[in-house]
């Protein structure tokens, strides 16, 4: 039967009902399921800010290959919630399939799907409730027919299954590996048996993936850098990075604090990195907002600090689970006076570990913060990387003196002038190296002083340190044809988007390249060097204003040569669209010429 | 000996209660035979947001509200440092009052002195959460501290000072540092330190203070007792000096740090013991 069968290559599925129907849990088991087999997946979430109700939905793209995005079409939906098909229908071909709950009948004429479709009715609802008296156990049961349906041993998914729910006691184990064979059944009857699936899994690689999101790979990142000190007040999409820590950290002498607020979440991350410990913070949009005072404290008085923001629709409490990109101005811009700063912006999970673990290294050794600009899709979305290895991780601690190093010197100058604007740093507690530390301006001592000439002085020896960091940022990558005209620049969730549809582009004999900026600032040359060399580049953002093409324009970058695309209606960009963008504003641009 | 900063004049007026403060401060120290070098003074802004200038120490000067969150995390990562919050009513109970709520229930190891002149002294004389009614048209209630701290279960040490009574000052100022010390966490000591420029109160609370350390019979152990106490005084148009409530509690390092490793700031980053628990993190997102 096997051999008849297509290989899986690339399938994406929606799960979708009201919220709380645990569609998330149904495409996270399934995740890893496939990750177990060694396919890749991602997935995807688009759920509101309450906890029960609303149209929710999760969605996994099961692959051969990597890809870091859903895929534009739909191949395989299941339902719970009636209004949910009306709401996808749209993206669904007559090659889908849909598995919809009919324990409330039948799929209704106005679905709106599409003629052609295979439509697989299932009463998940009506059998939970009879077999465990819980509407919540249809996730299990459904699972059971979507791992028959692609080809999913039923072995490797009862091993998920008791992976995800072994945690939660006996109790929930058993329930749950109940309904999934009672989804077994169900799926049976309707013709789905154990070898009836419509796709052969081969492995890609025997080489076991990791399954993780970007905010899981910042944790991760924090921790093998060295951070031992996290604060953190639970915002949407960024929480996750500090239940992680709560986790992990305190395994390695760390501390995870939850105060009362952001301005106590900034603050109490100062007090812990002025004792020289690695600290960060993670948060969104409005609690970066509220620790802005806490931003220029750290540029002014020298402070090594990690910020996290996993950016999410703005602006004020906006769309709090819906993607954005919208604080990139707040991230370069945001703070009262003049500072140094860093802000980087990986694009794949482990770019945000490796980026995470820089970050740590840069904020010390130039004293000041340092940024990670995240967003909710790179924030919250699994998927399959290869494992990382953490071994590699290098500690740079900076300038840094000890006891011994402070006993050999005759002065100590917390604030020192120095080559590279960096003045060595003794954590308290070592004799010898008593200082001041001050958000006022302040003198090499830290006394606070407003002379002109050493105001002049301490404003250019923090500047310079944009200047001495150069080498040590990191460089964009690029992608594609390096000679192409058609260019893309993007960070964060739209990177795998871009990788796509250059894909799609390539097929159609359309070449393209792609700068993924690595640093947003300073601004390195690289980047608007790219938009002077390259005749249409595309700079693809999640914002209203492009905040991003702005700050390259005003970095040197070729305004003319720029192609806005902006997303903010708070869903996710999809490959196709992206290539229809390229097409029409290709053709437009065409047309002016002409 | 490495020569590093020179502990300056104090900017504060002649006759200025903050004066008071410093001294207790530093010959509690002293007597505690703290070294220079683990004191770290976490300072507000305003004019007793400078006292850390003023001796030899690791001093900060915070964010305006923000010594209790800073002192906190300097606690945490740093145990072994004496950590002295420093500031005013302004910085302590208006822009930063929301902090003293949770660090009493917190409760960190830190040592909290509050010089309440029931005025903002350094932008000329406006009116705070302390001030009484009717001083510069203030139509509020005075705000009492201790009586909030009484009313939070998990404070362990609220007393009040006076700056013109030195010697129970210092006392207190000691008492603070000692129940600090013996992990009991936080101890708060609100200090009545005038502003002679803008609120000169030497002569109501020279008659207006009331000591209740010399009380036959009042018990600050007594949490409830204490509380009644306070709003008798208060009705009476007195301002109770002396230890009010002292309590029995872990401090927060104890409970939130594990005792297995050194503090934060005390590690070594690059102990190759630590490889096995990082694959191990790893190895959670393959298994």
């Amino acid at each position: 039967m096997s051999g008849s069968k297509p290989r899986l290559e690339d399938l994406s599925i929606i799960v979708s009902g009201q919220g709380g129907d645990g569609s998330l849990t149904v495409i996270n088991i399934l995740a890893d399921v496939l990750r177990s087999v060694g396919m890749r997946a991602y997935t995807e979430r688009d759920v509101l800010s309450r906890i029960k109700g609303g149209i929710v939905a999760a969605t996994l793209r099961a692959c051969h290959d990597e890809r870091l995005c859903i895929g534009s079409q739909i191949d395989l939906i299941v339902v719970f919630d009636l209004f949910a098909i009306r709401k996808q229908a749209h993206r669904l071909n007559d090659r889908s399939i849909v598995i919809y709950d009919s324990s409330g009948g039948g799929l209704p004429d106005d679905s709106g799907v599409p003629e052609g479709a295979r439509v697989i009715g299932i009463p998940f609802s009506r059998h939970a409730v009879r077999m465990f008296r819980s509407d919540i156990y249809k996730n299990s049961i459904s699972s059971a027919v979507v791992g028959r349906l692609i080809g999913l041993n039923d072995d490797d998914m009862r091993a998920a299954f008791e992976k995800r729910f072994g945690r939660r006691g006996a109790e929930a184990l058993k329930y749950n590996l109940d309904a999934l064979a009672v989804g077994h059944e169900l799926a049976d009857e309707v013709g789905l048996t154990a070898d009836e699936g419509l796709y052969e899994i081969v492995s890609a690689d025997s080489k076991p993936h990791m399954l993780i999101t970007g905010n899981e790979a910042v944790a991760f990142g924090f921790v093998v850098a060295g951070g031992r000190f996290f604060a953190g007040y639970p915002i949407t999409p960024s929480t996750d990075i500090m239940e992680w820590l709560q986790k992990w950290l305190p395994r390695f002498g760390g501390v995870v604090r939850q105060p009362e607020d952001e301005l106590s979440v900034i603050n109490m991350a100062i007090g812990a990195a002025l004792t020289g410990t690695r600290t960060m913070v993670a948060t969104s949009g409005p609690g970066l907002s509220l620790m802005q005072e806490g931003i220029g404290q750290l540029g002014m008085a020298e402070i090594p600090l990690v910020v996290v923001d996993s950016q999410r629709s703005g602006p004020s409490t906006g769309m709090p689970t819906k993607p954005e990109q919208s604080d990139i101005n707040l991230l370069v811009y945001g703070g009262h006076g003049d500072f140094p700063r860093i802000v980087l912006a990986p694009g794949t999970p482990q770019e945000c570990f490796h980026i995470t673990v820089k970050a740590c290294n840069l904020a010390e050794k130039y004293q000041l913060p340092v940024f990670i600009a995240l967003d909710q899709g790179l924030s919250q979305n699994l998927a399959t990387i290869d494992p990382i290895d953490e071994g590699q991780v290098v500690v740079e601690r900076g300038k840094r003196l000890d006891a011994e190093s402070l006993a050999g010197m005759a002065i100590y100058k917390r604030y020192a002038f120095s080559e590279d604007g960096v003045s060595a740093f003794a954590p308290p507690g070592t004799p010898g190296g008593m200082s001041l530390v001050t958000g006022n301006e302040h003198d090499e001592f830290g006394q606070v002083s407003t002379d002109p000439g050493n105001r002049t002085r301490m404003m250019q020896k923090r500047q310079s340190k944009l200047q001495s960091m150069q080498a040590d940022l990191p460089r964009a990558v690029t992608h594609g044809v390096e000679t192409a005209d058609i260019g893309f620049v993007g960070i964060g969730m739209t990177h795998g988007v871009i990788l796509e549809a250059m894909d799609i582009l390539a097929a159609r004999g359309v070449p393209t390249q792609y700068h993924q900026l690595q640093t947003l600032w300073p601004m390195l040359d690289e980047t608007p060097d790219f938009t002077r060399g390259c005749p249409c580049v595309f700079v693809v953002e999640y914002n209203a204003t492009g905040q991003l093409a702005r700050l390259i324009v005003a970095h040197g970058g070729e305004e003319a040569h720029i192609e806005s695309v902006l997303i903010y209606d708070g869903v996710p960009l999809r490959a196709e669209d992206l290539v229809q963008k390229v097409i029409e504003r290709m053709d437009s641009r065409r047309h002016k010429a002409a | 000996m490495t020569e590093t900063f020179t502990p300056t004049r104090p900017i504060w007026c002649a006759g200025c209660g903050d004066f008071g403060v410093l001294e207790a401060l530093i010959t509690a120290l002293d007597e505690l035979q703290i070294p220079v070098h683990d004191r770290m003074f976490i300072a507000g802004i305003g004019c007793s947001g400078s006292l850390q200038n003023y001796l030899s120490c690791y001093g900060y000067h915070a964010l305006h509200g923000r010594v209790l969150p800073t002192a906190t995390g300097v606690k945490l990562a740093n145990p072994q440092l004496t950590v002295v919050g420093v500031g005013g009513d302004g910085d302590g109970y208006a822009i930063g009052g929301g902090h003293l709520m949770h660090s009493f229930k917190r409760n960190p190891g830190v040592t909290y002195i509050v010089m309440n002149n029931g005025t903002y002294g350094l932008t000329k004389g406006q009116a705070s959460p302390t001030s009484v009614t009717g001083f510069q048209g203030n139509t509020e209630e005075d705000l009492d501290p201790i009586m909030l701290g009484l009313s939070i279960p998990g404070s362990t040490f609220l007393a009040r000072g006076y700056s013109g009574h030195p010697a129970q000052l210092l006392q207190l100022t000691l008492a603070a540092l000692r129940h600090t010390a013996a992990g009991q966490g936080l101890s708060y000591l609100e200090v009545l330190s005038p502003c002679v420029t803008y609120n000169d109160t030497y002569r109501e609370w020279r008659t207006g203070v009331f000591n209740i350390d010399s009380e036959d019979g009042y018990d600050p152990g007594n949490r409830a007792g204490a509380f009644e106490r306070m709003c008798e005084l208060r009705e009476q148009g007195r301002l109770p000096l002396g230890l009010i409530y002292q309590g029995e509690r872990p401090a927060l390092e104890s409970l939130a740090l594990n005792p297995e490793f050194a503090a934060p700031a005390r590690q070594d980053l690059n102990d190759p013991g630590l490889a096995a628990g990082y694959r191990e993190a790893m190895q959670s997102f393959i298994r």
